[in-house]
C-alpha cells in the first residue's frame, strides 16, 4: 500500500510522518498514515474532496489542536523530533509556511502582513522588517505590482493577488517547509503558472508540500505525489510513476485519469 | 438553567409587586401624598444614574463575551450557565424592560398620587423629595438598576459573541499559522474585523436603555394629566402577563430549539 518511492541512503527525510490517525469527534479523518517526506522536493498531495489533506497539513504545523473535539494519534517528526513534544508551538509554526486557499482574511496592510510574522518573532527594526518585506513580496512575485502602495489593505487587491500574498506572508518567517493547500482555487490561470514557476524556483531552499486539487499542476511540479482517499493513503510513488498507465493501485489510475466515482 | 434566570426576575419581581399591591390598596390614604411637589428632576439624576450603569453594564458584558468566546471552551459550565441565562434574557423584549422600569419607579414617583394632588391644589406641599426619589426604599433602588442591567447586558454578550463568531475560521488558522499567539491573533486579526459588529450591539443595548427611561418619562407625564385611578391593577396585569409570556417563549424556544427556528 505504501511504496516509497527512491529509498537510496542520501535522501533525508524532514518529515516522518507514521501512523497518523486523526479524528474529528467520533468521525474519522484519517485512518492511520505513514509516509516520509524529503529534503528540497515538492511533494504533491493529491485526492477528492474531504479525503484529509487539508486535516494532514494542519497536523504538521499544529493548528488542529485549536479545533476542539479532534484527537491524534500516531506520530509526526520534523527532523527527527516528534512535533507533539515540542513546547513553542509558536516557534514550530513558523518553522513551517502554510498558504491557505482564499478567502483568507488579511485585515492589515500589505506591509503589516508580511512583516507580522517577522514582527511576532521579535523583529523591530524597521530597515530590517522592510528588507524581508521586499524579499519576500519578490519572492512571491508581488513586489513590482505592489510596491508603491504598500499601505494598502491586503484585501483591496485582487484574489491572485491576495493569494500571492499569502505566500510572501507564508515566506516571511523564512521557514524549512512550505505547505499549501489548494492555492489555485481564487486564481486565474495565469497567476497560478505565476505562482508554479514561483514554487518551482523556492525548491532549492525549502521542501514544499503541495496538496492540490488539480491533478495536472502535481504533475507539473511534484517530484513525488501521495494520493488519499478518505482518510487512508493510498499511493506515493515518484510522480512518474502515479501518473503513469501503470500505478500500483488502480484507484490511482482512475483518479489521476478523471475516470473517478 | 432557566430557573437562575426565573430567580433573577423573580427577585426584580417581588418588590414590584409589593410596591404595586401597596399602591392599590393604600396609596389615597397615604401620608407621603402630602409630599407631592415635582418629583421628575430627582427621578432624572436617578435615571441618569441607571444609564451610566447600563453603559457600564454594556462595556463590562462586552469584555465577559471576549473572555467567554475566546478563552474558554464550548463545554466549561460557566460558559453554558451564562450563555443560557443570555439566551432567555436576550430574548425578552426591551419594551417589556421599559415596562418593568416603569412599573419600579412609577408608584414612587407621586405620578398616581398627582392625581389626588391636582384635585385639592391646596394640599399641595411644597417639600422637596430627598435627593434620590428612592431614598427610604433602596430595594426598589436596586431592583430598577437591575432591570437596566439585565436588559443591556445579555444584549451586549450575545452581540458581542456573534460578532466574533462571525469573524472566519480561516482568518484565525491562517494567524495561528504564522505562529502568532492567541492574544496577537485577537488583537490584529480579530478585533478588527468584528469590532463594528460588537459596536453595534452596545449601541442597540444602550438604545434600550434609553427607550426604557424615555419610556418611564412619558409615562410618568401621562400619568400626569390622566384621570384613572384604576390604572396600576390592569397595568399590573398586563406587565406581568407580557413578562410571563415572553419567558415562556424563550423557554419553549430553549428547549426546543427546532420549534423557534
Ligand atoms: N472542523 C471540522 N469538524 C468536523 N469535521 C471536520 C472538520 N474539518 C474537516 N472535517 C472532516 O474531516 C474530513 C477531512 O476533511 P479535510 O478538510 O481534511 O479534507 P480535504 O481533503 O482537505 O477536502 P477538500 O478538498 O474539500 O478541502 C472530512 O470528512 C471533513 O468532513
Ligand atoms: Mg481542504
Amino acid at each position: 500500500m505504501n511504496t516509497n518511492g527512491d529509498n537510496s541512503s542520501q535522501i533525508t527525510p524532514v518529515i516522518q510522518v507514521s501512523d497518523l490517525k486523526v479524528r474529528y469527534g467520533d468521525k474519522s479523518a484519517l485512518n492511520g498514515i505513514s509516509f516520509d517526506v524529503h529534503k528540497n522536493e515538492i511533494l504533491g498531495i493529491i485526492g477528492p474532496a474531504q479525503s484529509g489533506k487539508t486535516t494532514l497539513l494542519k497536523v504538521i504545523n499544529r493548528t488542529l489542536e485549536l479545533t476542539s473535539g479532534t484527537t491524534v494519534e500516531g506520530s509526526v517528526k520534523l527532523d527527527g523530533v516528534d512535533i507533539s513534544t515540542i513546547n513553542d508551538v509558536y516557534g514550530l509554526r513558523r518553522r513551517i509556511g502554510m498558504v491557505l486557499p482564499l478567502p483568507v482574511g488579511l485585515p492589515l496592510s500589505i506591509y503589516d502582513n508580511v512583516a507580522f510574522a517577522p514582527r511576532t518573532g521579535g523583529i523591530r527594526a524597521k530597515s530590517e522588517l522592510d528588507e524581508i518585506v521586499e524579499r519576500c513580496l519578490q519572492q512571491a512575485a508581488l513586489w513590482d505590482e505592489v510596491k508603491d502602495r504598500l499601505d494598502t489593505l491586503g484585501t483591496k487587491l485582487s484574489g491572485g493577488q491576495q493569494q500571492r500574498l499569502t505566500i510572501a506572508r507564508a515566506l516571511s518567517h523564512q521557514p524549512e517547509i512550505l505547505c499549501l493547500d489548494e492555492f489555485s482555487i481564487a486564481v486565474d490561470p495565469v497567476t497560478t503558472m505565476r505562482i508554479e514557476d514561483v514554487l518551482d524556483t523556492l525548491r532549492s531552499e525549502m521542501t514544499i508540500l503541495l496538496v492540490t486539487n488539480l491533478v495536472q499542476q502535481a504533475k507539473r511540479l511534484a517530484n513525488r505525489t501521495a494520493f488519499i482517499l478518505n482518510g487512508d493513503l493510498i499511493e506515493i510513488d515518484t510522480t512518474e510513476v502515479i501518473f503513469s498507465d501503470n500505478p500500483t493501485n488502480q484507484a490511482t489510475y482512475d483518479y489521476v485519469n478523471g475516470n473517478f466515482g | 438553567m432557566q430557573s437562575i434566570a426565573l430567580l433573577t426576575l423573580g427577585a426584580v419581581f417581588i418588590p414590584v409587586w409589593n410596591v404595586l399591591t401597596k399602591t392599590h390598596l393604600s396609596d389615597v390614604q397615604t401620608s407621603s401624598i402630602a409630599r407631592v411637589s415635582d418629583p421628575l428632576p430627582n427621578l432624572l439624576s436617578d435615571l441618569y444614574l441607571f444609564l451610566s450603569i447600563s453603559f457600564l453594564a454594556i462595556l463590562l458584558g462586552v469584555t465577559c463575551a471576549f473572555y467567554l468566546e475566546e478563552w474558554l471552551p464550548q463545554t466549561n459550565w460557566i460558559r453554558r450557565l451564562v450563555e443560557s441565562q443570555v439566551a432567555l434574557f436576550s430574548g425578552i423584549p426591551s419594551l417589556l424592560y421599559g415596562l418593568l422600569v416603569v412599573t419600579i419607579c412609577l408608584p414612587y414617583t407621586g405620578a398616581f398620587k398627582a392625581i389626588e394632588a391636582s384635585l385639592s391644589v391646596e394640599n399641595l406641599d411644597v417639600t422637596p423629595l430627598s435627593a434620590t426619589a428612592f431614598q427610604g426604599d433602596t430595594t426598589l433602588f436596586y431592583a430598577a438598576g437591575l432591570t437596566f442591567v439585565l436588559l443591556v447586558m445579555p444584549r451586549a454578550i450575545k452581540a458581542t459573541q456573534e460578532a466574533l463568531r462571525s469573524v472566519p475560521m480561516p482568518i484565525r488558522e491562517s494567524a495561528y499559522a504564522l505562529g502568532a499567539s492567541q492574544w496577537q491573533v485577537l488583537m490584529k486579526h480579530v478585533v478588527p474585523l468584528a469590532i463594528p459588529r460588537v459596536l453595534a450591539g452596545g449601541c442597540r443595548a444602550m438604545s434600550c436603555a434609553l427607550a426604557a427611561a424615555a419610556l418611564f418619562i412619558g409615562i410618568y407625564i401621562w400619568g400626569h394629566t390622566t384621570q384613572s385611578g384604576q390604572m396600576s391593577s390592569s397595568f399590573a396585569l398586563f406587565l406581568g402577563g407580557a413578562l410571563l409570556l415572553s419567558i415562556l417563549s424563550s423557554f419553549l424556544a430553549e428547549r426546543y430549539p427546532s420549534v423557534s427556528m
